[in-house]
């Protein structure tokens, strides 16, 4: 195999949101390139957002992912919030904990199941799976709506929910409203530490990087929307910092922006990175469901990501019940939100990690500029800099299965691609020389 | 019969199924909206009674093309979409969600796929003359379908 030349080319990325290309190019069992392509007009969302009115940040940003609208409704409704020096009523603050509640249980159910899974199963998609595992798939589907409903019921509707505002919600649910979602709840909790369980028993492949996590951490709760920005490497920053330890640089292969940390390279975001940096935080249900498994941090194995995706659900499902049982309704479904010139910055924990977003307003609440980093950008260059070593591992393996093993490395991370650049299209190229 | 359009009304001719199923409403049919992703179909339609899903496609057919598949647990043809997943803007596409349903037995008894070429999707565009005659023509053909079944 010495000298040999091989590429490794994925024409189109399947089970990935969006649409994503990969090259890999191997002489012998070294990997001399990699690049995720990602082909799609760049971002133009910065540029709506110019001039409109804070008040319409939600609805707008919301129309970046159908997958996890919430997390860019949220961060841009606190960074404005910041900007505006508004304060929240402590109901409201636990109604968007709930809210990502819904959308962590729908996504992560997506991808354990529908996306993930068939890969350790050796099945070429969710449909084959079902054949065989019909009862699993179908408690997915069960689970899946579940997150839905909590996102319909607070949001007004599952994709692009509209009820989300600077300073609260355009209407809140009652407790009895949220009391219904009450036993499908207790049955999601069950089900989710079964799906570590499940997760857990899966093979995964024996690779482990030195991976810099970064994720929000707070005092009292496992991340969603508030807390500082930590590393496993002694970070330790506010949002408004962000900009002075990260840098975005535009790649000529890829429409979507490469992030690096300054001075130091790529970096991790998401489930693995909260967990690892979070553990502590989770409820006693959830680091019980890890334990039992012999899942503690840190965990490096990227491919273990669907279990603590898992683990995240049984949070998620245990979060949503501790704020069904505390919720009271606030006062006022919103606080007031004046125009005033200012600026603010947010990061709040999407599904698939950290979201960062900075607003500058105008006396008359007018957006003068804005910054969007999703966490897929975010993670492109770590997700090179895995496939440039994993691929290496694979350079004795016939191409075809190769070519599929780097697709489902792809897969840990859970890449919204339509996020980091609205459809990236996957084109495979095979050369063998 | 249940009619279901299906899109997303920020995209252009990705609105098309959207305003058959409004031109079918008004006109008295039981026609709804879903802009959600598609897996959530498989809980929407009636196991028992006909149901027909209107969508735009991307098949490399002449703009504004309508094709009708018809699918169902009788385990007639599924349509055959393009394999590249990733046109359709609903992530989990409906090709893929009536396969899943098939594997799971929760497709309708009769379950007609109306699919319209489309070709302008970005943000924000309007429907395409094109996509717009073929709406005309679909309510029809519908129209027709449920009158003479």
């Amino acid at each position: 195999m010495t000298g040999t030349s091989r590429t490794i080319k994925v024409d189109t990325l399947a089970r990935v949101e969006g649409e994503g290309s990969l090259y890999i190019k191997l002489v012998g069992e070294r990997v001399t390139d990699v690049k995720l392509k990602i082909f799609e007009p760049p971002r133009m969302f910065e540029a709506f957002l110019r001039d409109r009115h804070f008040s319409e940040a939600a609805d707008i940003t919301a129309r970046i992912c159908g997958i996890c609208p919430i997390a860019y409704q949220m961060s841009a409704v606190h960074a404005i919030e910041r900007a505006l020096g508004l304060r929240i009523d402590p109901a409201v603050r636990l109604l968007r904990r709930l809210f990502y509640c819904g959308e962590w249980i729908e996504s992560h159910t997506l991808h354990v199941y529908m996306l993930h899974a068939p890969d350790f199963l050796n099945y070429a998609d969710v449909i084959e799976m079902a054949r065989d595992h019909r009862e699993v798939v179908e408690k997915a589907l069960r689970l899946k709506k579940i997150g839905n409903r909590i996102v319909q019921i607070l949001g007004g509707r599952e994709i692009h929910p509209i009820s989300a505002a600077v300073g609260g919600f355009h209407r809140v649910p009652t407790k009895q409203q949220l009391r219904e979602l009450v036993p499908d709840l207790e049955w999601a909790l069950a089900s989710s530490c079964e799906a570590v369980q499940w997760t857990s028993s899966l093979e995964f492949p024996i690779f482990e990087q030195d991976y810099e996590f970064v994720a929000l951490r707070h005092p009292d709760e496992y991340p969603f929307n508030e807390g500082r920005l930590v590393s496993n490497r002694g970070l330790n920053i506010g949002a408004a910092e962000y900009e002075d330890h990260f840098q975005e640089l535009h790649v000529k292969h890829s429409n979507a922006l490469h992030s690096i940390m300054r001075g130091r390279g790529s970096y991790l975001v998401g489930p693995l990175a909260r967990f690892n940096l979070n553990f502590d935080k989770l409820p006693a249900v959830a680091q019980e469901a890890a334990t039992k498994v012999g899942l503690h941090p840190p965990v490096k194995n990227p491919f273990r990501s669907i279990i603590v995706r898992a683990v995240e659900l049984v949070f998620a499902c245990a979060e949503a019940l501790r704020v069904i049982r505390e919720y009271e309704p606030p006062a006022a479904a919103r606080v007031e939100a004046p125009n005033r010139a200012g600026s603010g910055q947010a990061i709040t924990e999407a599904p698939r990690g950290i979201l960062y977003h900075r607003y500058a307003l105008d006396d008359n609440g007018l957006i003068l500029s804005s910054k969007i980093i999703p966490p897929t950008s975010q993670n492109q260059r770590r997700i090179e800099d895995d496939l440039r070593e994993y691929a290496s591992h694979l350079a004795t393996w016939p191409l075809d299965e190769a070519t599929w093993k780097c697709e489902q490395a792809i897969r840990n991370y859970d890449p919204c691609i339509s996020c980091a650049t609205h459809f990236l299209k996957l084109h495979v190229e095979r050369e063998e020389k | 019969m249940q009619i279901i359009g299906c899109g997303n009304v920020d995209r252009g001719d990705d609105r098309a199924g959207i305003l058959v199923a409004e031109r079918l409403r008004d006109l008295g049919f039981r026609a709804e909206i879903h802009t959600g992703d598609a897996l959530a179909l498989l809980d929407r339609w009636p196991s028992d009674e006909d149901v027909i899903v209107v969508d735009a496609v991307v098949m490399g057919m002449p703009h504004g093309t309508i094709r009708v598949w018809d699918v169902g647990s009788a385990g007639a043809e599924l349509p055959d979409f393009a394999a590249d997943a990733a046109v359709s803007s609903h992530g989990f596409d409906i090709a893929k969600a009536i396969e899943l349903g098939g594997a799971l037995g929760k497709l309708p008894a009769h379950l007609r796929i109306y699919g319209i070429e489309g070709r302008q999707f970005e943000r924000g565009a309007g429907v395409s003359p094109a996509v717009l005659g073929a709406i005309d023509s679909a309510v029809q053909r519908i129209l027709a379908e449920v009158r003479f079944p």
